[in-house]
């Protein structure tokens, strides 16, 4: 069952790192689409894109949390751990639908 | 001025909205496998089916999505929606964050979906169920906002 594990850790990964890059505006990569060009920045310009960058920080995280979970011999139960991820996905949602109601 | 993938956007379109129609029926069909996996039901080729469709179509959905966002930015949100319909550009932010946690959330229910050996412990499936069972949602929510926003403005249209 570590595959279910690595899974549960990944996503857990991926929701943190996710949420982090882009409420925190750590430096990521960004493409800007006007200039063609991409760089790695904290403060992008107004049109620049972060998504990529954003996703590709969040992706990283994943893949490195399964490949360390798939290598441990971690006995946390499978329902504590698919609580965590879910509770995390759960936050960036609620994180993501709070700025959508402030700003509407 | 020249916006990457511009030349192809309606078409790149149709592609995403073709693939992901068949992201949204494949994910539904990999959760609904999940909970009759997670209820003791006999799931698990289903599972195992729907386990490389699902992921499959929600990556190749987010590439070709990737792919018309510079076009989006420029030609529909910066042209037209921030001043005529700035909700929509709110609502469009917030399907891009959705995606990607869909795109987690599908990937990681997939690959523990197949990973399930039969018959599969109790706590292991309800775990996938509920994976997938989130990831599914997220994904009809991202979908229904596309459709919305391609109804008011479509990528490759003036």
């Amino acid at each position: 069952m570590r595959e279910i594990r690595a899974a549960l850790w990944a996503v857990s990964a991926f929701g943190v790192a996710y949420l982090v890059a882009g409420a925190l505006r750590l430096p990521t990569l960004v493409y800007d689409p006007v200039a063609h060009a991409t760089r790695f920045t904290a403060n992008p310009p107004l049109l620049s894109i972060r998504y990529y960058g954003d996703l590709l920080w969040a992706c990283g995280a994943g893949v490195c949390a399964a490949a360390l979970a798939s290598r441990s011999r971690g006995s946390r139960p499978v329902s504590a751990l698919t609580g965590a991820a879910l509770s995390l996905v759960a936050l960036d949602v609620a994180f993501y639908l709070s700025r959508l109601f402030a700003r509407v | 001025m020249k916006v990457l993938f511009e030349g192809g956007a309606r078409t790149l379109l149709i592609l995403h909205a073709v693939v992901g129609f068949t992201a949204v029926f494949t994910v539904t069909h990999h959760a609904v496998s999940a909970f009759a996996c997670a209820m003791r039901r006999p799931a698990q080729r289903q599972l195992k089916r729907f386990g490389w469709m699902a992921p499959a179509s929600v990556v190749l959905q987010a590439l070709f999505g990737l792919a018309l966002y510079p076009t989006y930015r420029v030609r529909v949100r910066l042209a037209d929606l921030e001043r005529t319909a700035p909700g929509a550009v709110q609502l469009f932010d917030c399907k891009e964050h959705l995606s990607a946690l869909a795109l987690a959330l599908v990937v990681a229910a997939a690959l523990a979906g197949r990973a399930l050996p039969s018959p599969a412990p109790a706590a292991e499936a309800r775990s996938v169920a509920a994976l997938s069972g989130c990831g599914a949602t997220l994904v009809w929510a991202a979908a229904v906002i596309g459709l919305y926003v391609t109804a008011r403005h479509p990528v490759g249209i003036p």
